[in-house]
C-alpha cells in the first residue's frame, strides 16, 4: 500500500445523482471514494453493508436503473461514487413504501417474503440479497421465464451474494414463492 | 535402478532411432548430451514413477490430457488454433481407449517423432518440443503413467478445417519443420543454463505458445520465444531483452514460476494452468535454472518504470474511469491490494507494447484463481457490458502511459475488435 495521502491531495469533484427518486447534489465528493461510503457517510444511508470490501460477498450491491427501464446491480464497495454521477439508483432504504415522513408504510413483496419464509438470521446480507431479488424480480416481469427454467433462473440471480448462516435455501424459496405468485412473472405458472 | 546401465543401454536404442528418424538427425540434443534430464538432484535416486512424476509435471502434459473436471489423464482438453480444434487425448494405461497397449518404445517415438502405433500426432502435441527429451526421462514418464488409473474415456475426434484435416500431411510437415532442437533466444553457456534450456525449450516447451508461428503452424525458428498470441490471451514475449524491457529480474520471474504471483502481475490466461500444473511443483533449482536460461547468464537489467508518458490532462478521462470502476480493488496509485488484486504500477502487461492483454483482461475479467498454499485472487469482472468502447480506450491509455511508460496510442477501434472478437469466443 502506498503511504496515505494528504487531504490537500485528495482532489474533490461535484457529484448529482438520483438516489431512491430524489435528486442528490451537486455536492463536492472526493475522487475514488467509494460509493458505499458515499452513501454511508455523505448521505446516512447505513443499510447498505460493507462485507469484504473487494467485491466478492455481493452484501453491498445497489440497483442500477438503466435508461433502457433495466436494472442491474452493482457493487457498492469496489465502485466510486463518481460512476454513479447523473444515474439512477435504488438502495435498500428504497424498496419499502414510504410516506411523505418518510415512514415505511408497506414492505416490497421480496421483503414481506424473506420474514414470512425466515430467510435470514443475523441479517448481514439481507440488503443485498433483497436488491438481487428485486432486480430478478424486475427483469422476469419485463421477460417472464418458463416454469422449467424459473429454479435455473433464481439460482443465477442469487448465486453471487453469500450468506454465512446459512438462508440459501429460505431465500431461494422465497423469491420463488414471489414469483410464482405474482402473475405474469412465469409463463406457465399454476 | 542402476542409472549409468540404464544410459548405456539407451545410447544404443537411441543411435538406433536417429537411424529411422524421419530426419537425419545429425545435431540431435539428446544424442549431444544423452545424460540430459529433468530430474532434480534430490530424485536422482529415487525410483523410476517417482521420477516420471516430477517430469510429467515439468512437462505439464495434464495441460492438455486432464479436464477440470475430468479423470487424471483422460484427456478432453480443448486447443482451439486457427486451423480447428484439437483435443488432448487419454494417456491412462486403458488397453482400448488410452495408451494401456504402447511399450515404452512406442511412447518415445511418440513424444520424439509424433508417431504412435497407429498414426501421426499432429503437432498440437508438442513432440517438436519433447523431441528433446532423453530416452530415460521418456521411460520415467512412462513409467508414471502405466501407473495411473485406467479411464474408460474416448477420445475425441479433432474437428480440423480442410485441408489440415488430411492427417498424411503432418508427414510433409514433419519433413519440413521438425527439427532436434529450438533456437535459443538468450546466450549463456553455464551449467544451470544448459538445464534451464532442457527444461524450457523441452520439458515444459515454452517455445509452444511464446514462439511466433508461421503460416502451417510451424514454430518460426527466426524469433524464438517473442510472444505469439494464439489464444485470446497472447502469449507475451520471454526473450531476455523483452524480458528487461517490462522489468523482470531473474528473481523475480523464479518466484512467478513458483507462485503464479511477482511485483510485475500474475499468471492469468492460458499461463495460469502452467503454473497451478506445473511450475509450482518444480524445484526452486529447476525455476532458478529456466530463469537463467530464459534471461541469459548476463541477464540485461530490467528497465527501470519510466515518468508517464503523457500530461496528466490529456489521460484525465482515463483516470476517472480507473477511480470509478478500478481503483476499488488495484488502489488509487495502481499499488494493488495484498490477496485481492495485483499491483497495476509496473504491471508487465500494462508495460506491454501490445495493449492487447490489457484490453482482454479488462473487457473479459479473469476467473478466480488459486495459487500456491492458501494464496488466492478472486475473480475479477469483465467490463465488456459495464464500459463502452471510449471509455474502454481512454483506461487503457491511461494504464499504459501513467504506469506503463507506453504510449496512448490505443484506439477506439482496437477496443472494438477486440470485443467483437470476445463476443463471437
Amino acid at each position: 500500500m502506498s503511504a496515505p495521502q494528504s487531504a490537500s491531495q485528495i482532489l474533490s469533484q461535484d457529484l448529482s445523482l438520483d438516489i431512491n427518486g430524489k435528486a442528490v447534489g451537486p455536492m463536492p465528493v472526493p475522487e475514488g471514494l467509494m460509493m458505499i461510503d458515499f452513501l454511508h457517510e455523505y448521505l446516512g444511508l447505513t443499510g447498505s453493508r460493507l462485507g469484504c470490501g473487494q467485491g466478492v460477498c455481493r452484501a453491498c450491491v445497489v440497483i442500477l436503473d438503466k435508461p433502457d427501464g433495466s436494472s442491474e446491480e452493482v457493487r457498492s464497495c469496489i465502485t466510486g461514487a463518481h460512476f454513479f454521477k447523473g444515474k439512477k439508483v435504488r438502495t435498500i432504504e428504497g424498496i419499502a413504501q414510504r410516506n411523505d415522513k418518510g415512514e415505511v408504510t408497506a414492505l416490497s413483496p421480496i421483503q414481506q417474503k424473506f420474514l414470512e419464509h425466515f430467510s435470514f438470521q443475523c441479517g448481514y446480507c439481507t440488503p443485498g440479497f433483497v436488491n438481487a431479488a428485486t432486480v430478478l424480480l424486475e427483469k422476469l416481469k419485463r421477460t417472464p421465464v418458463a416454469r422449467g427454467k424459473l429454479d435455473e433462473t433464481i439460482t443465477d440471480a442469487l448465486n453471487d451474494h453469500i450468506c454465512r448462516c446459512t438462508g440459501y435455501v429460505r431465500y431461494f424459496e422465497a423469491v420463488r414463492d414471489v414469483a410464482l405468485t405474482t402473475p405474469g412473472l412465469v409463463k406457465d405458472a399454476k | 535402478m542402476n542409472t549409468p546401465r540404464h544410459l548405456k543401454a539407451y545410447a544404443g536404442l537411441l543411435l538406433a532411432a536417429a537411424g529411422v528418424a524421419l530426419l537425419a538427425a545429425c545435431n540431435s540434443q539428446e544424442a549431444a548430451n544423452p545424460a540430459a534430464t529433468g530430474v532434480p538432484a534430490t530424485l536422482k535416486s529415487a525410483d523410476l514413477a517417482t521420477r516420471g512424476r516430477y517430469l510429467v509435471r515439468a512437462a505439464d502434459c495434464a495441460a492438455c490430457h486432464t479436464t477440470a473436471t475430468g479423470a487424471a489423464f483422460a484427456g478432453g482438453v480443448e486447443l482451439a488454433s486457427p486451423f480447428g480444434k484439437f483435443y488432448g487425448t487419454n494417456i491412462t494405461p486403458d488397453k482400448d481407449y488410452g495408451i494401456g497397449n504402447w511399450s515404452a518404445d512406442d511412447f518415445y517415438k511418440a513424444l520424439h517423432d509424433g508417431v504412435t502405433p497407429d498414426k501421426h500426432l499432429y503437432s498440437a502435441m508438442p513432440y517438436t518440443s519433447y523431441r528433446g527429451m532423453s530416452r530415460a526421462d521418456s521411460d520415467a514418464i512412462y513409467a508414471y503413467l502405466m501407473q495411473q488409473k485406467p479411464a474408460r474415456v474416448a477420445n475425441r475426434e479433432v474437428d480440423l478445417k480442410f485441408p489440415y484435416n488430411m492427417r498424411f500431411g503432418v508427414r510433409f510437415w514433419n519433413m519440413l519443420f521438425l527439427q532436434d532442437a529450438l533456437p535459443d533466444a538468450s546466450v549463456g553457456q553455464s551449467a544451470q543454463w544448459q538445464r534451464g534450456r532442457y527444461l524450457s525449450n523441452v520439458m515444459g516447451h515454452c517455445a509452444e505458445c511464446h514462439t511466433p508461428r508461421g503460416m502451417l503452424g510451424q514454430l518460426d525458428s527466426s524469433n524464438p520465444l517473442q510472444g505469439a498470441a494464439l489464444g485470446r490471451v497472447a502469449a507475451p514475449g520471454i526473450t531476455p531483452a523483452g524480458l528487461a524491457a517490462v522489468g523482470w529480474t531473474a528473481k523475480d520471474l523464479q518466484g512467478f514460476l513458483a507462485s503464479g504471483m511477482a511485483p510485475q502481475g500474475s499468471a492469468f490466461g492460458e499461463m495460469y494452468p502452467v503454473v497451478h500444473l506445473s511450475t509450482q511443483y518444480l524445484a526452486q533449482e529447476d525455476l532458478a535454472a529456466i530463469s537463467t536460461y530464459l534471461m541469459g547468464d548476463k541477464p540485461l537489467p530490467p528497465q527501470a518504470l519510466p515518468a508517464p508518458a503523457a500530461d496528466a490532462a490529456k489521460l484525465a478521462a482515463g483516470r476517472q474511469v480507473y477511480l470509478a470502476v478500478c481503483a476499488g480493488c488495484h488502489g488509487r496509485e495502481g499499488e494493488g491490494k495484498p490477496h485481492v488484486a495485483v499491483a497495476m504500477k509496473g504491471n508487465s502487461s500494462v508495460r506491454n507494447a501490445d495493449a492487447h492483454n490489457l484490453l482482454v483482461a479488462t473487457l473479459d475479467g479473469i476467473e478466480e484463481q488459486k495459487f500456491t498454499g492458501t494464496e488466492r485472487l478472486q475473480g475479477m469482472p469483465g467490463f465488456a457490458a459495464s464500459l463502452s468502447d471510449q471509455e474502454m480506450m481512454q483506461l487503457a491509455n491511461f494504464l499504459r502511459a501513467g504506469w506503463g511508460g507506453q504510449a496512448d496510442n490505443v484506439t477506439v477501434e482496437q477496443v472494438k475488435k477486440l470485443r467483437d472478437a470476445g463476443a463471437a469466443h
